[in-house]
């Protein structure tokens, strides 16, 4: 079945860029002019993916991804038209998948939208165990359902697999060239920006204290780990 | 002074004198107040205060007042500069008693400097004069210092705000030229940004396009590198104009001619557009075809922007030895609190998140139009529209 993708810009010429390039590769494409329209269009059909500008009236970008995270992980990429640090960070913080900077290519656009879309497959059960339990933090690989404290919690794709490195991994450390290649792919093995953002939200959600966490923890220099569990 | 305990009389004198020197924030009515209240224990006639000016070689007159006799010498300050300079060069009270011989009562002038100072620097000094006299007592002269003491505070405090306003009309220049900077770069990008997805997505290798396709996009990536193209010129043109080097090529023009050719360059650009005109026939004008065509083309590309879809009506006629021109969209308005503004270089009228321009476009017709010796101005109402006025002499050296 091919994806649908919701693309968002109040620039017409941006929609009608997006929407050609995305038909070629056979994906479906809903259009909205700002984040009202985008919300309408995604609470009333399915969509695989978001292509979310940020400098829109109305809705900008920024308010859209933190709305629809309430609810969804749908995999979200913002189209920063500034490209400015600041914005691509924001952008990560309120729950963004990954970014694009305008002006992009054609061939970078297909790229980004097929990396995301990749990782934002579940992926398979291993066929080991079923449960993998950590003092308080318990994951349901068949359902891939992650708890903490017997409360469900709700990771999207990448922060899932994100999880697994590091479940699969324990008491190794994972450096982070090696986090970004096996996860986003080998084309973000630089961009250490969305590995540190994407850590962070997974300490907000899994950690007792984000601050000093105990899941995942950070060895200076060397990279990541998550520690042998105490119990 | 005998008793050593205080007299209330001059306890509440001096309190008198210290509450008129802090009570107002305005410098100079504190110094007013301040020094009417000497008067009441100081008799003087004229005071006069000077200020060193960079080095000390220089002074300035900051403050001058007749109160008694010689008033008509108010004006005239140069008594008090003489002596005003020896108390800056030692950095000392200076008193000087009239030559005994004079007759004129009036010139019998008894001068008293003291100077006023900033910590341990010389800030200036503060001369009284007595016309007549009577000689400078040592109490007398003691409560002067005082009263020194607080016209240096007042004289700190001016310095203070005038440095602050300084800084904050730096602060403002420096905080639009930065939004300048943001803006203009997003500016830039946008046609950018069109011109690169458009020419990569016809060069991808995996697909292939119709010509109708092929045509749209390379048709976008024209309209764009003009766009881009007419921003550089823009901001080109602003640096040239800010730095006054800007040349016109003077020659004789018809007005309404060049009206009617840039509208309909903007018809084959945006057919759908609704323009009106009222052009009356007008006498040939001295003027720069290029630089007034570009007056009217940021004007058309301000309405096309900020008052999308609305109808546009262009007016000229004659009026004595200029010609008027109106230039009106039925737009959304530009709010009042922003129309004083809108002519200078970096301005923008804040539009809710999305639609931004360089600041520039109308700084460059105001600047055009200044330079042909003609006036432009705004009318603008929320929700009716807004109108620009031109006005241009007929003959440029008449």
């Amino acid at each position: 079945m091919s994806k649908r993708i919701l693309i968002v810009d109040d620039e017409p010429r941006y929609l009608r860029l997006l929407e050609a390039n995305l038909r070629t590769e056979g994906y479906e494409v809903a259009a909205a002019q700002d984040g009202i329209q985008a919300i309408d269009i995604f609470s009333s059909q399915p969509i695989d993916l978001i292509l979310l500008d940020i400098m829109m009236p109305r809705l900008d970008g920024f308010a859209t991804c933190q709305r629809i995270r309430e609810y969804s992980t749908v995999p979200i990429i913002m189209l920063t038209a500034k490209g400015e640090e600041q914005d691509r960070v924001r952008g990560l913080d309120l729950g963004a998948d990954d970014y694009l900077v305008k002006p992009f290519s054609a061939t970078e656009l297909l790229a980004r939208v097929r990396a995301v879309l990749r990782r934002s497959q579940l992926p398979a059960p291993s066929g080991q165990a079923r449960f993998f339990t950590h003092d308080d933090l318990k994951i349901d690989f068949a359902r891939a359902e992650v708890w903490v404290k017997e409360q469900a919690v709700s990771l999207s794709a990448t922060e899932y697999r994100l999880l697994l490195q590091f479940v699969h991994n324990v008491g190794k450390i994972l450096t982070a060239e090696d986090l970004l290649t096996s996860i986003w792919g080998p084309e973000y093995k630089t961009e250490k920006e969305i590995l540190w953002v994407s850590i962070a939200r997974l300490r907000q959600k899994l950690e007792p204290d984000p601050h000093a966490p105990k899941y995942i923890v950070t060895r200076s220099g060397l990279g990541y780990l998550m520690p042998p569990s105490e119990s | 002074m005998v008793d050593s305990r205080l007299d209330p009389r001059t306890l509440a004198y001096i309190q008198t004198l210290a509450q008129a020197a802090n009570m107002d924030n305005d410098w100079k009515t504190a110094l007013d107040k301040l020094l009417l209240a000497l008067r009441a224990e100081f008799v003087y006639d004229n005071v006069a205060i000077y200020v060193t000016k960079g080095n000390e070689q220089f002074m300035e007159v900051a403050y001058a007042r007749a109160i008694g006799r010689g008033k008509s010498a108010e004006a005239d300050v140069a008594w008090g500069e003489g002596i005003a300079s020896q108390v800056i060069a030692r950095e000392s009270i200076v008193i000087q008693d009239p030559a005994t011989n004079a007759n004129d009562r009036l010139g019998q002038a008894y001068l008293l400097g003291l100077p006023l100072y900033n910590g341990s620097e010389i800030l200036g000094a503060i001369v009284f004069v007595r016309f007549g006299g009577p000689v400078y007592e040592e109490g007398q002269i003691t409560l002067a210092l005082i009263c020194a003491a607080w016209v240096a505070t007042l004289l700190l405090r001016r310095i203070y705000l005038e440095t602050t306003q300084r800084l904050k009309a730096l602060q403002q220049k420096v905080q639009l030229q930065d939004d300048f900077v943001a803006t203009i770069s997003h500016e830039l990008r946008t046609p950018l940004g069109f011109i690169k997805g458009y020419s990569t997505t016809l060069l991808r290798n995996d697909t292939s396009w119709d010509a109708e396709t092929t045509k749209e996009f390379l048709t976008i990536i024209d309209e764009e590198t003009d766009r881009l193209a007419q921003l550089i010129e823009n901001i080109l043109e602003s640096a040239k104009l800010q730095s006054r080097s800007v040349q016109l090529h003077i020659q004789p023009l018809r007005l309404e001619a060049l009206i009617r050719d840039i509208v309909s360059r903007v018809r084959i650009r945006q057919p759908n557009v609704d323009i009106e005109l009222h052009l009356e026939p007008l006498p040939p004008i001295q003027g720069d075809t290029v630089r007034l065509a570009q007056v009217f083309d940021n004007l058309f590309s301000n309405a096309l922007k900020y008052a999308a879809g609305a109808k546009i009506t262009i007016t000229a006629q004659k009026q004595g030895d200029t010609v008027l021109v109106t230039f009106a969209d039925q737009g959304p308005g530009i709010p009042a609190i922003h129309l004083p503004n809108i002519f200078e270089r970096f301005y923008r009228v804040p539009i809710e998140n999305s639609k931004t321009g360089s600041g520039l476009g109308l700084y460059i017709c105001n600047q055009v139009i200044m330079a042909h010796h003609g006036k432009i101005w705004v009318d603008s109402k929320i929700n009716q529209g807004t109108t620009f006025y031109i006005q241009l002499p007929v003959n440029l050296h008449a």
